[in-house]
């Protein structure tokens, strides 16, 4: 079938209504598999696909919406054995209607959450939906629908896309605030799924027809593809659960889409081959408009688009370059230390966050990846992926959740050839570097040369002009003096002569200067001035991302100055320099106040102080444990509960960080030793063992967080080395306690004398006492005690 | 449908914190004050439900019209008696996990807070949902909300009991693998409807299969079930 042809030779596209609906209507109970009708009664399915044919839908969705590897567990059928007879019944009703009618093979949502969510990887998605496709290759157009999260339509529609060549159709399933159950924006559906090559989007489900105005008028305005509209019949009432909507309103509702261009048709719930009847005469007599919507530069998350319209701050913090804790952290796997950096910026006032994970000796693949999907459950904001690795672009263009920005492509013909084509296959934005093989231009003629050729090379493969942002390169003006102004002009002429956006990192141009954020604040004002559209700088300096507010401000893009005003007027009083160190009782005593009270900052400062005068070791030993146990017990008595004591703890691993950075130039350490920490296999409840991570760190313990939902294998190999003499282990749910079992065995078959410690609420003494475990810790304090008896501190 | 909370009952968010102190110092109830805001401001409650007739034999209870069968003792003792159940589902939506997440990033006093206070939060969706679910049948009584999971009653039948439902369509609930419920803070229940009074069901410790492990009880205190 010609998808392009069908349109083209169309009005409009006339899909079918409720499948649903109807079989419950010949007998189907609640909860029971439609699915399986394809095998048991395919003449009651056929039947129905043949109403819809002669009431004038041109494509009918095959009886295959939930015929998954998870729905039909237990059902006793494959996914193959469904999938084809749903998609054989539906063709033979095509053909024996003696109407031009075509299949859809249907795919609903898998059932079960992605991550972040829920448990389901973006990659078992992505097999799940690759077998229904497979298995449903004689259909002639794909059509995923009532999708409520954007990453599983792009695991799926990656999966249509790389395992067959038919037309695809995405519909998602909105509510009236415009978002899906997962916060998914119309914004963000479009942008994500016209650049992974949908052939068509739309809604579908959802609520009635007239509830739905604004989210396909919203829809409209984002794409130039196609659009579908498939509502259903009103809203259901509770207890009868009939619609409320009848055929001739569903209709004149319908009207109303035509008016705004939409192109295709349907009906969903409580709809019947009635609705498609009355639809298909309704609109016999109107015209398809043709939509050519002015779509804004974006890019966007899940939930969040940034529209590029105005100049919009790349975080640059997440970045091993010239940072010594990151590198670490990067080295041992820390996603927190990471995360941490994420958050930091996002409240700060970034509006997208580059990411680059690059270092030398670890798998750059495996962490960018575990990077992108890590910072996404924590944070909406946009992200840039950062790497000079093209696979490991292409791992986290897969994975990334949204359309991101790709960092970078030059103008050498072989980093035009490699990058290019990833970024127009997932749909991303491209940020152009202005040099080639002979390095960086002098002047910002040659630059600007080279930026209309990756624009040329760009647009040739489909990407865009909007998706192009280029970046003229900054270069210290300490070296290069004349070469400042030469930036400013490329950067200009790209701008107003090829009308790109433009991106630039800013904190270069200062290098090996006094005072570099004067110069890095003021080089920013006149790259903004000469329409720099998106800085790269490190936002939590004040003075940068002040710079770009009051630009908005003063260039009357800050409409009343509310963004100004929102960050500044409410701004927290500076607080009364506490460092006026004549105030601070430098004390063991004073340090155990600062614990007691949950004072972060003056536990630190009290700390920095101590250690001009004592030896490190003293103080953890005979000032800061002493504290904490003294906490501790107050906890154990109830004098405090669990928040008093996690804040106490902080305060204690604000001290330990000072006497980590002293220690780090003597190269001893204050470790008191490694415990792995993991929520067992099936378990995703993992708040309590986070807690205790927590506690333990902030007792001076290194913990190997392996996270939620672990292998019994991950735990063994987490705790083989020397230094682990202790793996903590948590399980919430009766159900998964077998799993803390079977991981025990294992660990104590490969290490005997490692020593486990559990908890959970389901736990008892006896119970761990049973599956073997040395230690039933009934609290995250619990569990700190007996890491203590292990190491001997 | 949905729910809207405007605040969120802190004597139970401090019962499930375990809190034994009635003078929280001030600054820890700036803390509270923050994350039960946070939460309001995030989360958007919602719930389903469905009535069938009990269809029931020996050792089983078949809810008629549907696939769902509910094994176990306790579930029919819950329902003996009674000619009908509804079937209930809330969650607090998938935003709540998401700032329970970023808080365990930023600030775990507060991410222990927050999850109290959904925790809390779920609790009263389902106790509005069950007044507004009573509200639609007129002088029939009710039993207590049973939930799987409770005493024999299977937590694996979370699965087919959403389907039932349409609850992953409808408010967007689904169960993972391991029968665990997705967003985290939901609950699903079985109430059962009769014609005549009900009497010999309280809920209570006397009922709760937790009873010689509960950490509530240990130290004299009651979880409020």
């Amino acid at each position: 079938m010609d998808f392009k042809k069908l349109l083209s030779e169309n009005e409009f596209i006339f899909l079918d209504g409720a499948m649903g609906t109807m079989l419950q209507k010949s007998g189907l109970e609640a909860g029971e598999v439609p699915e399986l009708l394809n095998l048991t009664s395919p003449d009651v399915v056929k039947n129905i696909h043949r109403q819809y044919i002669e009431a004038g839908s041109m494509i009918v969705y095959t009886n295959t919406f939930g015929a998954n590897r998870y729905k039909l567990e237990g059902s006793g059928y494959s996914v193959e054995e469904i999938v084809s007879a749903g998609v054989r019944i539906a063709k033979s009703a095509c053909e024996e209607s003696g109407k031009k009618a075509y299949t859809a093979l249907d795919i609903g949502p898998v059932g079960q959450l992605l991550e972040p969510t829920g448990s389901l990887t973006f990659e078992a998605a992505y097999d799940i939906f690759k077998e229904q496709i497979i298995a449903g290759a004689e259909a002639d157009v794909i059509v995923f629908e009532t999708m409520t999260d954007l990453y599983e339509v792009k695991a799926a529609l990656l999966a249509a896309k790389e395992n067959s060549d038919k037309p695809v159709i995405c519909t998602m399933t909105f509510e009236q605030n415009g978002r899906t159950f997962t916060g998914c924006s119309c914004s963000a559906m479009a942008l994500t799924l016209e650049g992974l090559g949908a052939d068509a989007i739309g809604v579908n489900c959802s609520l009635g027809p007239e509830e739905l105005v604004s989210v396909v008028n919203e829809i409209c305005s984002w794409t130039s593809l196609p659009v579908a509209v498939k509502p259903n019949a009103g809203l259901p009432d509770p207890d009868t659960g009939l619609y409320d909507v009848d055929p001739d309103d569903f209709a004149e509702s319908a009207k109303i889409f035509a008016d705004m261009g939409v192109k295709i048709f349907g009906g969903c719930c409580g709809t019947s081959p009635d609705y498609i009847k009355v639809l298909a005469e309704k609109l016999a007599d109107k015209k398809y408009i043709q939509r050519t919507p002015d779509i804004s530069a974006a890019v966007c998350s899940y939930s969040n688009t940034a529209v590029i319209n105005q100049p919009r701050i790349i975080g640059e913090r997440i970045n091993p370059t010239g940072k010594k804790k990151f590198k670490e952290a990067l080295k041992n796997g820390d996603i927190d230390y990471i995360l941490g950096q994420a958050i930091e910026q996002v409240n700060a006032g970034a509006d997208i966050l580059d990411v680059n994970v690059g270092l030398p000796d670890i798998d750059e693949k495996a962490m960018m990846v575990k990077t992108i999907k890590a910072i996404q459950s924590v944070t909406d904001l946009p992200l840039q992926i950062d790497s000079t690795i093209p696979e490991v672009i292409e791992a986290a263009l897969r994975v990334y959740n949204g359309k991101p920005i790709v960092n970078s492509v030059n103008g050498e013909d072989k980093s035009l050839e490699v990058i290019l084509p990833l970024v127009k296959k997932y749909g991303a934005a491209v940020v152009g570097l202005t040099l080639d093989e002979n390095g960086i231009p002098k002047t910002a003629d040659e630059r600007f040369a080279i930026a209309r050729k990756i624009m040329d090379r760009a647009v040739a493969i489909g990407i865009p002009k909007r998706d192009i942002y280029i970046d003229c390169l900054t270069l210290t003006a300490s070296a290069e003096q004349a070469g400042v102004m030469e930036t400013v002009r490329a950067l200009s002429r790209v701008k107003n002569e090829l009308g790109l956006k433009t991106v630039l990192g800013v904190s270069n141009i200062s290098f090996g200067l006094p005072n570099r954020e004067l110069i890095n604040s003021n080089f920013l004002q006149m790259c903004l001035s000469h329409g720099l559209d998106l800085p790269i700088i490190n936002p939590n300096i004040a003075a940068m991302t002040g710079a770009v507010r009051a630009y908005k401000l003063l260039a009357n893009i800050d409409e009343n100055a509310s963004e100004f005003i929102a960050a500044y007027n409410n701004a927290a009083p500076v607080p009364a320099t506490v460092a006026s160190s004549s105030s601070l009782n430098v004390s063991a005593e004073g340090l155990l106040l600062a614990v007691q009270n949950g004072l972060r900052h003056e536990g630190a400062l009290i700390t920095e102080k101590l250690l001009e005068t004592n030896d490190a070791m003293d103080i953890v030993d005979n000032m800061l444990i002493p504290a904490l146990d003294k906490a501790g017990a107050d906890f154990e008595s109830g004098r405090i509960f669990l928040p008093q004591l996690i804040l106490s703890a902080g305060v204690a691993q604000s001290a330990f960080e000072v006497i980590k950075s002293k220690m780090d130039k003597s190269e001893k350490s204050v470790s008191k030793g490694k415990v792995v920490l993991a929520t067992v296999k099936g378990d995703i409840h993992d708040i309590g063992k986070n807690i205790v991570k927590v506690l333990l760190e902030n007792y001076g313990f290194d913990v190997v967080d392996l996270g939620k939902d672990v292998e019994y294998q991950d735990v063994v190999d987490a705790a083989m080395p020397d230094d682990v003499k202790l793996v903590g282990l948590s399980a919430l749910m009766t159900t998964t306690l077998k799993s803390m079992e079977e991981t025990i065995k294992l660990v104590k078959c490969n290490k005997p004398c490692c020593k486990v410690v559990v908890g959970g609420a389901v736990l008892t003494p006896e119970y761990a006492d049973k599956i073997n475990a040395d230690y039933y810790a009934k609290d995250a304090k619990a569990t700190v005690d007996a890491a203590r008896e292990v190491y001997g501190c | 449908m949905m729910i809207t909370l405007t605040s969120i009952d802190r004597k139970e968010t401090l019962r499930y914190l375990a809190c034994k102190n009635d003078n929280i110092d001030e600054s820890t109830m700036a803390i509270m004050d923050k994350c039960e805001k946070e939460l309001l401001d995030v989360i958007a409650p919602k719930f389903i439900y469905r009535y069938f007739d009990i269809d029931s034999s020996e050792d089983t209870i078949k809810l008629s019209g549907s696939s769902l069968i509910m094994e176990g003792n306790d579930i029919k003792a819950h329902l003996s008696g009674c000619s009908g159940a509804v079937l209930i589902a809330a969650t607090l939506g998938p935003h709540a996990d998401r700032l329970i997440r970023k808080m365990q990033i930023t600030d775990m006093a507060e991410a222990v807070i927050t999850d109290a206070f959904a925790s809390a939060a779920i609790e009263q969706v389902c106790a509005a949902a069950e007044d507004s679910i009573k509200g639609e049948f007129p002088g029939k009584y009710f039993t207590w909300r049973y939930a799987p999971g409770y005493g024999d009653f299977p937590i694996d039948v979370q699965k087919k009991f959403l389907d039932v439902l349409d609850a992953p369509r409808k408010i967007g609930l689904c169960t993972s693998g391991s029968s665990m419920l997705n967003p985290i803070k939901s609950i699903t229940s079985v109430m059962g409807v009769s014609e005549k009074a009900i009497t010999g069901k309280a809920r209570g410790c006397i009922t709760c299969t937790m009873k010689e492990v509960c950490r509530f009880r240990k130290e004299g205190m009651h979880c409020g079930f």
